[in-house]
């Protein structure tokens, strides 16, 4: 074969490839959400939620309860990541990258910090509060708050079409929330604290992903990825979960209590798709690109609202379907720009 | 030194003189360091220069078709220069501590 078919040949290969992890991605963080809001009315989380609120009010119930939860899933996510890593033969490369702290590993720890407690935490709270639909649609602003941060941190330019793109994502988030809010003023029962868990989830992803990026350059993204997982569960187990035992919450004897079969089976399914969803998502980056990776991947939006019909029934909001829809097209739009331009952007 | 830093800083490290190498050279030259032979090992190298390629650091500068079959017989071979921002990453991760 001659040189220039196999160059087609190979670049054919390379993009089915890629676009096969990005929808795995987009299946994966779809269905997350499934476990996500299933687990809030499992033992033993329904039964804290209702022994905190009986003393300490519905509003601090459901945070504490979304801490032990967000801790679990990343547990059960750092031990996917270890099976993964362990049947890629990368516990040496593991070692190695921990070790340089310096260059590499504490972006990991630095991106853990916005991608757990708040983007994790945010989603989980707008799950037991609002519902699985909001919490993965309102997530879908997270691109806007990423390239603007990219723009005031290291000066990357907003194309024009970049800027139509996060234009189009506003219009939906503002559909989505204002939607949701309209019909809740006018009940008189707004639920604040789950809008606030959506915006936490757009904004933690945003900034995750612009510090996760500077260690991810150069590293083995399975391997950074068990970091930032491995900072995430140093975050929940070793300060927030003790700190707040220490405060009086009964954090050990509900945490205990977890392992039952069905609860157990719940968090490892919520790992197991959570897990994979960030390994498929960087899998596809080196194979079509950033841009259409993360365009692809945000149709996960419209995969939770599918599953989330399909198993549970709820027919969401007209806002959230809109709403969503207009995200999607927005980071279309957004990401897929020519990407020979945009390699030149980032080499200078 | 060689072999217990991670190994897209290696590969960086290798590339920071700014001459081209063919992909296998690097490959090779990282399957011996870190002792890691077989087909698996060499194709995950691979795919860290393309990620390396793909975030901007390295340049796919060359290709031609494996004829003779050094690295995967009648499979394409490509060339790569470190890029500026390469160089930027790659010292600033690696030369501190050299």
């Amino acid at each position: 074969m001659d040189l220039k078919s196999l160059k087609k040949q190979e670049s054919k290969r390379k993009i089915s490839k890629g676009y096969m992890w990005a929808l795995f991605c987009a299946v994966f963080w779809g269905i997350w959400y499934l476990p996500g809001t299933v687990v809030w009315v499992l033992n033993p989380f329904d039964e804290m939620y209702s022994a905190i609120a009986e003393t300490g009010g519905d509003g601090t119930a459901l945070i504490i309860t979304a801490v032990l939860i967000t801790a679990f899933n990343a547990l059960t996510v750092m031990l996917a990541l270890m099976l993964w890593n362990g049947v890629l033969g990368k516990y040496k490369e593991l070692g190695r990258t921990l070790k340089e702290f310096h260059p590499c590993s504490k972006w990991f720890f630095l991106a853990s910090i916005f991608g757990g407690p708040m983007a994790i935490l945010g989603s989980f709270i707008a799950m037991g509060f609002i519902g699985g639909a909001f919490a993965a649609v309102a997530a879908l602003l997270y691109p806007v708050v990423g390239s603007i941060l990219a723009y005031y941190w290291y000066g990357e330019k907003i194309s024009k079409r970049a800027a139509i793109g996060i234009g189009v994502i506003i219009v939906g988030g503002i559909t989505i929330f204002g939607g949701g809010l309209l019909t809740e003023l006018s009940s008189g029962n707004v639920q604040w604290i789950g809008y606030l868990g959506g915006l936490m989830a757009a904004a933690g992803w945003g900034i995750e992903g612009a510090i996760a990026g500077k260690g991810l350059d150069i590293s083995e993204p399975d391997v950074g990825l068990t970091l930032r997982f491995l900072g995430e569960n140093i975050i929940w187990w070793i300060i927030v979960v003790p700190v707040l035992a220490l405060l009086g919450y009964p954090m050990y004897s509900f945490a205990l209590q977890a392992f039952e079969p069905m609860t157990m089976l719940v968090l490892i399914f919520a790992g197991i798709t959570f897990g994979f969803c960030y390994v498929c998502w960087y899998k596809s980056f080196p194979l079509i690109g950033v841009g259409r990776g993360q365009g692809i991947g945000n149709l996960y939006g419209l995969f939770a609202i599918i599953f989330i019909f399909l198993f549970f029934g709820d027919v969401p909001e007209w806002s959230i379907i809109v709403g969503g829809t207009l995200c999607v097209i927005g980071s279309f739009v957004m990401f897929t720009e020519d990407t020979s331009a945009l390699e030149t952007l980032r080499g200078e | 030194m060689s072999g217990n830093r991670p190994i897209k800083f290696r590969i960086l490290e290798i590339l920071l003189d700014g001459k081209e190498r063919w992909n296998y050279e690097i490959v090779s030259k990282i399957q011996e360091e870190y002792d890691m032979q077989g087909n698996y090992n060499r194709d995950s190298i691979n795919f860290d220069i393309i990620e390396l390629a793909s975030g901007g650091m390295l340049k796919d500068v060359e290709q031609k078709v494996d004829e003779d079959g050094i690295y995967k017989k009648s499979f394409l071979l490509h060339k790569y220069v470190i890029t500026d921002f390469g160089k930027a990453r790659g010292s600033d991760a690696c030369l501190r501590y050299v």
